[in-house]
């Protein structure tokens, strides 16, 4: 059952969940705030530790940090790579017994201090935060580009600076789903389900920018604030009446720091908007698969956000499809390792023994006995297809999108034939 | 000169309290007494140490004597812990008691302010308020009241059981209402009690049935108050007794009945064993259920729910004839002057925590699952086996289960850690498994809890400090059927420890019950922000509550173990019998007066008085308050439309001087302080000028 209201504007979402921090909240005036009254009330109890997905490489993890930070020790920590271990998956956060907002605060503080203190940052990642930087996006393609796949695309998509009027819908399309080319076929799915629906949307096409969330989580505050004010400029520019974005990480940005630098439009996960549409879409959704489905829950919009059930009724309201769950899920997710940086470390990680998550997560989805892995960010389709590359299974599975999904059952209209 | 209601002259008498240092500290009483002194009708004003002790309340006496005082004013504590020790005072002499009014500079100044200078300045407004407003105080009378001599005891677990036994042995009559159809609660449940790891069942049975042979003692389970109506002293409750469908007098408890039941084999979960076995539509709740009578479940009896069933129970039972399919419902309606709540608890919800996986993984129980399991009456005759039939060689506790927990509870339960150490120990000893406790601190206060703690440990458990934050099955696969990991990191060394276990017991915390607000709605209680009973005071009032005549004790309170269970049971018996034994109550006076002459009989009033004590007389049209009823709590006499509601203690003319006398300007205006704006002569800082200029240009 759905029952969360799965669209409210930054200041909405402030005023739910309390502000996070301050921007210039750091690791000397973390006590001054909220937050930092709440870590005083640590009862060291590993809870973080022992559901870290990485916590038993890390040398420092959370419930250390928070010891080391009140024993004046903190300097200490700086001088390893713990933190660059943390994928921002938020399980630390939903399990501490104490409501510490681990993950939104004090963890990406530390690791901002870890980078800035690391001899050699790792290669990967170091490119990727520089081409965000020059290119609006991690993988150094060109911005002129970022529009490109749209031309390869059955349904219609609007561009706001072409269609010069306002519109219902912004759709924020994010990098991976606008150059990848499995991302752009989530994208394509997605326009198809819009057209469908008789939605009014439209893109920003190549004005549009990384929404910075790897900034964020990594908090390359400089980064990020180049992204921010570079996107809420181009906001500004056009008429709608709310945002939507495919992308986890993207809806975590406009939801948790935007809010920060005065973002206040109507933000959404497109998983939860099309659910809104459900009744609508279900007669639609004539073609048959014959799947069995496990949902794989995206840390940012599950856990973070808690849009679980959303992803779920969408796939059952498919015909023929048969949703079973993975061991930990919901709350209890395993996050595919690519939050914080991770998806630009997992060889960083390979060289220090540690297990990529993906390749964690994809082992219980093949226990299940599944076909399909379903999800419902972009990083996941590209993290799961390759573990599933590494990874033992004896029965053939796929990884889609929801909305891929969606998309496939739907009936198809005499235009697209 | 002013005069008072009885046309004396008014002399007033005024004392200001130094409560060693915790007034003196803060507030300058000397200047307070001298500023009051100074006020029209005031004949004395004194300072003294402690106002309340034997010396302080002399000097109140001897003045009254010596200077004639008709009014007297003491500004000390709050009135909730010493108006009524002044009020007696006043009345050893010839005073009417109710011509005094108390002022609190304690609470509300001297330990809320820190500028020595504002709180002198807020205590001599608060003072010269109470002058004013006692000028207009009358003479007010105590009623007494019957008390009804029988008492109501809700809830038959261990602390009901002890409280109705204490009372019913003083000799006198106790109705004990239990919802189950057997008293014994939770205690009933458990083999072994920690710290002596003594039989439950030997100390508890013998209370169980002296309760239901006591001659003073009225035992109705299966039941439940439907409602209350009165007041303390003269309660009329309405009990519902549930059809069981076998006659309580003529069963004997042989269970032939549920031998010969057309149902062969136990097909319904037992709920006394929390469905880890079975029963049929006609059962004995345990071997030593009290009263020992079967009961009918009408969702599943054949013969209730179709009518057509060949009843060999009925056959069965024979010339007893103890079973009556037409049994119904029953209301009782009884008296009593004081009713006790001993309500128990309800465990956590394990399923509210998710990644522990209980009701997914088949070996995951909660600890009263296991306390049922080890009983040697339970549903396994005591052996410990996993839904899959075989014996754990590797057990996990886990402590804290749903408590000290921001997401669920935020308290810690108390008796976790101990009973989680008793269940490691009885554990140990059933099976020989190997047993990994995770705690987060390990609690064992209490006489002998901690040698009990240390013995544990000394025999070998596994105690690992840190909280499990996972549960998966070893081998990957969905079901979980085999071994499951408890991942948790030890905090004491800073390792991530996964640690495989055949069996994982969840110990859970202990909440209200379900049905807490609605009891506590009926008997006008208050709870506490976690939904247990709030008692009238944590320290001096733990068994009363805010409700007079309505007590508590056990779990129903809070968290508690049997030993303090019990000793609270003997508190809330010892209270009730104090206020039944006396034979009468006092009302306070400061009760709501329909003036008849202006009520329009538009019953507004009526719905809205929180403890029902308006009723409307129809002949004449007219409101009226039951005084035993009204707690004074003023909300009538301020909605009334005409008017013509007035409280004592609280009149019109008493409030508003009592206004006027605070806002200084007032005074000015009366002429009654004259000494420009600065009325006290006491030296300002800024923010006190700041203020008065603020008054001034309004
Ligand atoms: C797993 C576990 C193990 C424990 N082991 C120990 C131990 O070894 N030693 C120890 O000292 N303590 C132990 N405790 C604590 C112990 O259970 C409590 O101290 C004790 O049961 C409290 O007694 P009570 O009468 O207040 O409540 P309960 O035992 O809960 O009894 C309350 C009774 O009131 C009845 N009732 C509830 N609502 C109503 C209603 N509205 N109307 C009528 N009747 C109602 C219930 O049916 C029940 O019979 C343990 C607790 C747990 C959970
Ligand atoms: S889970 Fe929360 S309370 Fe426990 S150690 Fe970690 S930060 Fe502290
Ligand atoms: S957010 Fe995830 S990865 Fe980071 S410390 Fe917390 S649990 Fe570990």
């Amino acid at each position: 059952m759905i029952t969360k209201p799965s669209e409210l504007t930054g200041s909405e979402y402030i005023k739910e969940e309390g502000l996070t921090c301050q921007l210039d909240t750091g690791i000397d005036n973390i006590f001054d705030t909220e937050e930092g009254r709440k870590i005083l009330s640590c009862i060291q109890c590993g809870t973080c530790v022992g559901t870290c997905p990485y916590g038993e490489h890390m040398e420092y993890p959370p419930r250390r940090i928070i010891r080391m930070l009140r024993g004046g020790m903190i300097d200490e920590i700086f001088t390893t790579d713990s933190l660059l271990k943390c994928v921002a998956c938020y399980a630390c956060m939903v399990k501490c017994p104490r409501g510490i907002r681990l993950s939104d605060v004090l963890l990406p503080i530390v690791k901002e201090q870890t980078l800035a203190n690391l001899k050699q940052i790792p290669a990967e990642l170091q490119s990727s935060l520089q081409n965000t930087l020059r290119y609006g996006n991690p993988m150094g393609e060109s911005s002129r580009r970022r529009v490109n796949w749209i031309k390869s695309s059955p349904s219609p998509v609007p561009v706001m600076s072409e269609i010069k009027r306002p519109v219902d819908v912004l759709w924020f399309v994010e990098c991976y789903t606008s150059y990848y080319s499995r991302g752009q076929d989530n994208s394509k799915a997605l326009a198809r389900l819009m057209n469908a629906l008789g939605i009014d949307f439209a893109v920003l096409g190549n004005e549009e920018k990384c929404a910075g969330d790897c900034g964020q989580l990594t908090w390359e505050s400089g980064l990020f604030e180049t992204l921010t004010d570079y996107n809420m400029e181009i906001f500004r520019k056009y008429k709608f009446n709310r945002i939507i974005t495919g992308d986890t990480h993207a809806f975590n940005a406009f939801r948790i720091r935007y809010p920060l630098y005065g973002f206040d439009y109507k933000v959404e996960h497109t998983t939860p908007f099309i659910a809104r549409y459900l009744d609508q879409l279900k007669p639609k959704l004539k073609k048959k698969l014959d799947y069995t489905v496990t949902y794989h829950d995206a840390c940012c919009l599950g856990r973070r956000a808690g849009f679980y059930e959303e992803g779920r009724e969408l796939l059952k309201a498919i015909p023929g499809v048969n949703l079973v769950e993975m061991t930990h899920n919901r709350t209890n997710s395993i996050c595919c390792g690519g939050g914080g940086g991770g998806m630009w470390l997992d060889t960083y990680f390979k060289e220090k023994g540690m297990e990529r998550l993906s390749e964690r997560r994809i082992k219980e989805a093949i226990a299940t006995g599944a076909d399909v892995l379903a999800v419902s960010c972009p990083y996941e389709i590209y993290r799961f297809e390759d573990a599933l590359k590494t990874v033992d299974h004896d029965k053939p599975m796929i990884v889609r999108d929801v909305v891929e999904l969606l998309a496939e059952s739907l009936e198809e209209t005499d235009d697209e034939r | 000169m002013m005069k008072g209601n009885n046309h004396e002259p008014l002399r007033i008498g005024f004392y200001i309290c130094h409560c060693g240092t915790n007034i003196a500290s803060v507030v300058d009483v000397e200047k307070v007494a001298e500023t009051v002194k100074t006020l029209p009708n005031v004949v004395v004003s004194r300072d003294y140490k402690y106002m309340c002790s034997d010396p302080g309340q002399d000097l109140i006496q001897k003045d009254i004597r010596d200077n004639k005082l008709n009014r007297v004013v003491v500004a000390a504590c709050s009135p909730l812990l010493h108006e009524e020790t002044f009020r007696k005072a006043i009345g050893r002499t010839n005073l009417n008691p109710y011509f005094f009014h108390m002022v609190n500079i304690r609470e509300h100044n001297a330990w809320v302010h820190e500028s020595r200078e504002e709180a002198t300045y807020k205590a001599i407004e608060l003072s010269v308020g109470a002058i004013r407003r006692v000028s207009e105080h009358k003479s007010l009378e105590r009623k007494k009241i019957d008390i009804n001599q029988n008492v109501l005891i809700l809830g038959g677990g261990i602390a009901g059981i002890n409280a109705a036994l204490t009372i019913a042995d003083s000799g006198k009559k106790v109705y004990l209402v239990e919802r189950d159809p057997s008293i014994g609660g939770h205690m009933a449940k458990f083999d072994k009690t920690f710290p002596t790891l003594d039989c439950a069942a030997c100390i508890l049975t013998p209370k169980m049935s002296a309760v239901k042979s006591h001659p003073n003692i009225t035992l109705w389970t299966y039941s439940e108050m439907l409602d209350v109506d009165g007041f303390i002293g003269n309660y009329n409750v309405k009990i519902r007794r549930k059809p069981r469908y076998v006659n309580e007098e003529l069963c004997t408890g042989c269970q032939e009945c549920v031998d010969a039941c057309v149902f062969k084999n136990p097909k319904f979960p037992d709920e006394f064993n929390l469905g880890l076995s079975k029963r049929k539509p006609i059962y004995l709740p345990f071997p030593q259920a009290t009263p020992l009578v079967a009961v009918v479940d009408p969702e599943n009896c054949l013969e209730l729910k179709t009518g057509k069933c060949k009843k060999t129970c009925v056959e069965a039972c024979g010339e007893r004839n103890a079973i009556d399919f037409e049994q119904t419902e029953k209301i009782e309606e009884i008296e009593v002057g004081a009713i006790l709540v001993a309500t128990g608890f309800k465990t956590f919800d394990p399923a509210r925590v998710p990644y522990y996986g209980y009701g997914v993984f088949p070996n995951v129980y909660t600890a009263l699952e296991i306390e049922r399991m080890i009983n040697a009456a339970g549903p396994t005759n005591g052996e410990v086996l996993g839904r899959d039939g075989k014996k754990p060689r590797r057990i996990g506790i886990i402590h804290c289960v749903g408590s000290r927990d921001e997401n669920t509870n935020r308290w810690c339960s108390r008796v976790c850690c101990l009973y989680s150490l008793k269940l490691a120990h009885l554990l140990k000893e059933r099976t020989g498994a190997d047993i990994y406790s995770f705690y987060i601190d390990m609690r064992t206060p209490g006489k002998s809890m901690e040698e009990f703690y240390n013995r544990i440990a000394e025999e070998g458990i596994n105690l690992i400090r840190g909280r499990v934050a996972d549960i998966y099955p070893e081998n990957g696969e969905n079901n979980g059927n085999g071994a499951l990991v408890l991942q948790a990191e030890d905090t004491l060394i800073s390792r991530v420890l996964k640690v495989p276990v055949d069996m994982v017991v969840l110990s859970t915390g202990l909440e209200p019950q379900t049905d807490a607000q609605e009891i506590r709605r009926k008997v006008n209680m208050s709870c506490s922000a976690e939904g247990f009973y709030l008692e009238k005071h944590p320290k001096l009032a733990p068994v009363s509550t805010f409700a007079d005549g309505v007590f508590i004790a056990g779990c129903c309170q809070g968290p508690k173990d049997i030993p303090d269970t019990v000793s609270q049971s003997g508190a809330a018996a010892a209270e009730a019998m104090k206020l039944i034994d006396k034979g009468y109550v006092e009302l306070e006076p400061n009760t709501a007066v329909v003036e008849e002459d202006f009520c329009s009989g538009c019953k507004s009033c009526i719905p809205l008085c929180p403890f029902n004590a308006i009723s409307f007389e129809e002949e004449r049209r007219k409101a009226l308050i039951n005084e035993a009823l009204c707690k004074g709590c003023g909300t009538c006499t301020a909605s009334c439309p005409s008017g013509s509601i007035r409280q004592n203690l609280f009149e019109d003319d008493q409030i508003f001087n009592e206004i006027d006398g605070i806002l200084q300007d007032g005074l000015f205006e009366r002429g009654l302080v004259t000494n420009g704006d600065n009325p006290y002569n006491i030296e300002r800082n800024q923010s006190s000028e700041r203020r008065c200029a603020e008054s001034q240009s309004q």
